[in-house]
């Protein structure tokens, strides 16, 4: 698994900001519309000293710790007074949170988790069940958005990118062209993780993308052991990004903010296709015995609410919105490069996160044996 | 109590706070890690039942145990030639040829492992020579595999192959080389019949000591194998980290402490592993 995509997200926005492509108070709105931003441990005591209620957000890690308050948390602490939103950066993970909410001293409220992980907190009893008459399932384009266990405020995709230099011929469309290594030469690039890596196999196959789940995990990983030597395999974003830069591969899986750097840097010579592309959600999940009780159902439901703050991150990070109404406010130049635009999710299939929740785990353990086989 | 105990009592008594603090802080928490082989997913030995079933520990010991003994050897093959140059040059040059020796430790295993990639990639600074001169017409795969792993790993350990092996064959007279020429040995037969026979408990020692660091290397084998080759160190990480099967993998960190305290243990039986790695006497 190693880095999640919410990490890849901040190196991305670290990279933009230094070099100067976005400006600070931009970054700083994308990433609190996201959850990324934390404002640190002197804000927390602070609002504790002050005693208003607060509610914790639990991100991934964050570039400027004074930009949440001013960016994300005042438009919800204006609508609620006597709410106050800090940022803590732990990195919510699956295994985290489960040992948070079994000591029994729960203290946060809202973490940016996965759908999957969310089906697999969910099954155990240690996150809360989406107040769906709080949060709003029309305020996202598709019920993958808004699953039993948690909402997403913002999208991504795993998308074909290729080294359009490589093939003049033509370039690969699909994941069966991926596979085909006699019309395609060359070294493929995935990373090594069971998620969409599997889904895209299964088109390989032939399933129809309309009806893609269950997967039928044997085929799937016998399809992965034809091209494992021909490939080579990335953990992290930056690494899936250079592989390509330098020609090393030809082709990858990628997540498309990834992407579309590398269409942008590289002058067009490396692009990508949302055709099959797995879109997937940025869930967040509520803790059970999470502090906020219901305000933090409210605190999701405005996340979704809003398209203007999940433009901005489109536009800083490339992160996709999830507000039906968001699709029509993104600038022209930005379409392209939006996951959730109709025209390039019509091409994507939506990655289905509880199928994942409930076989990911033992998945997972079978790619990487078949991987490093 | 003799004066000469009272004393000595002193002098542990010394050691006593740091050694409280090694086992407070290091030895117990190891232990407690390394003790949840034993207890998750459930009580008892299931864990190390693997050993035996489980296609995929096998696979990952071999690798491991493949790698470093490939790593070992040629290691040493090409320290033993740098610390036997280094040992018959005068004083002046020996101190510019443990300099060179020397620098590479101080630089980042990262960026080792990094400028490795830049030289043996496909457009690489090896290949693009190489397809310059008409050596090759397609570039070599001379990274993202084993072979990879192992010139980035023996570039790491040549100088630990070196120390060991240098100081062994310091203590070697060479008014006994000079004996043998005299007694009509030739060039070969000196350093053959001598020298070697005289230097092996260096290398020896050399031996053991990379042979123990490969089997715990990480970034080097993360970053050159292109995600392909897994060596008992990434594949520990991925247990815990990833897989959340803690038990699975504290049991092969057990394995490997075993495996590593069992090596130093025969070794030190054969050579005096203390005085070859500098504690004196």
């Amino acid at each position: 698994m190693g880095q999640s995509f919410h990490e890849d997200c901040l190196d991305l926005a670290r990279r933009a900001l230094s070099r100067g492509g976005v400006d600070r108070r931009g970054a700083l709105r994308a990433l609190a519309a996201m959850g990324l931003v934390a404002a640190g441990d002197a804000v927390t005591q602070g609002a504790q000293a002050q005693g208003a209620r607060e509610l914790v957000i639990v991100n991934w890690g964050g570039v400027a710790n004074e930009g949440f308050a001013r960016h994300y948390g005042a438009p919800f602490e204006a609508a609620n007074p006597g709410l106050k939103v800090v940022q803590n950066s732990t990195g919510p993970s699956a295994g985290r949170i489960k040992s948070m909410v079994e000591s029994g001293s729960v203290t946060w409220d809202l973490c940016d988790s996965s759908a999957s992980s969310s089906r697999v907190l969910g099954k155990g009893n240690l996150v809360q069940r989406i107040d769906y008459g709080v949060v709003k399932k029309s305020d996202a384009i598709d019920e993958a958005f808004t699953l039993e266990y948690g909402a997403a405020p913002y999208s991504f995709s795993s998308v074909l990118a290729y080294d359009s230099s490589k093939f003049p011929n033509g370039p690969p469309q699909s994941w069966a062209d991926f596979w085909d290594q006699r019309r395609f030469p060359g070294t493929r690039l995935l990373r090594r993780d069971a998620l969409a890596v599997m889904d895209a196999a299964q088109m390989a196959l032939g399933k129809d993308p309309a009806r893609l789940y269950p997967l039928d995990a044997r085929a799937c990983l016998a399809k992965l052991r034809e091209i494992r030597r021909n490939a080579v395999f990335w953990t992290n974003g930056s690494e899936s990004e250079q592989f390509l830069r330098t020609g090393e591969a030809v082709m990858g899986q990628i997540w498309h903010t990834r992407a579309k750097v590398l269409e942008q840097e590289t002058n067009g010579r490396i692009k990508f296709t949302w055709n099959q592309g797995l879109l997937q959600a940025g869930i967040f999940v509520i803790p059970r015995g999470a502090p906020g009780g219901a305000a933090t159902q409210r605190l999701l439901a405005s996340m979704l609410a809003n398209p203007e703050p999940q433009v901005e991150l489109l536009k800083f990070m490339g992160n996709g919105p999830t507000n039906p109404r968001a699709a029509a406010l993104v600038p022209a130049e930005f379409r392209r490069f939006n996951p959730t635009d109709p025209e390039n999710a019509r091409q994507q299939v939506i990655l289905d996160g509880n199928w994942w929740g409930d076989h990911y785990t033992e998945l997972n353990a079978d790619v990487v044996d078949v991987i490093t086989g | 109590m003799r004066p000469a105990g009272r004393h000595a009592l002193g002098w542990w008594g010394l050691i006593l706070p740091a050694f409280l603090l090694m086992t407070a802080f290091y030895v117990a928490p190891i232990l407690q890690v390394l003790a949840i082989s034993f207890t998750e997913p459930q009580p008892g030995l299931g864990n190390y039942e693997r050993l035996l079933t489980s296609e995929s520990v096998q696979r990952v010991i071999g690798t491991t145990l493949r790698i470093g003994v490939v790593t070992t050897a040629i290691a040493l093959l090409l320290g033993y030639a740098l610390a036997y140059r280094i040992a018959l040059s005068g004083p002046r040059a020996q101190r510019w040829w443990l300099l060179a020796v020397l620098v590479p430790l101080w630089i980042s295993v990262l960026v080792r492992a990094f400028a490795w990639v830049t030289l043996l990639r496909r457009q690489g600074l090896v290949n693009q020579g190489l397809m310059a001169a008409g050596a090759i017409e397609q570039p070599l795969a001379l990274v993202w595999n084993e072979f990879g792993i192992v010139v980035g790993m023996v570039h790491y350990m040549v100088p630990y192959a070196v120390l060991p092996m240098l100081s062994a064959m310091r203590e070697i007279d060479p008014r006994v080389l000079a004996a043998a020429r005299g007694l009509g040995a030739g060039r070969a037969g000196a350093f053959l019949r001598v020298f070697l026979p005289l230097s092996l408990p260096g290398v020896i020692a050399a031996g053991v000591l990379v042979f123990i660091f490969s089997l715990g290397f990480y970034i080097t084998p993360a970053i050159l194998g292109g995600g392909k080759t897994l060596m008992a160190a990434e594949w520990i990480k991925l247990q815990i980290l990833d897989l959340i099967r803690w038990g699975l993998g504290a049991m092969l960190a057990t394995v490997l402490v075993v495996a590593i305290l069992a090596t130093l243990a025969v070794f030190s039986r054969l050579v005096n592993l203390r005085r070859l790695f500098g504690a004196g006497g």
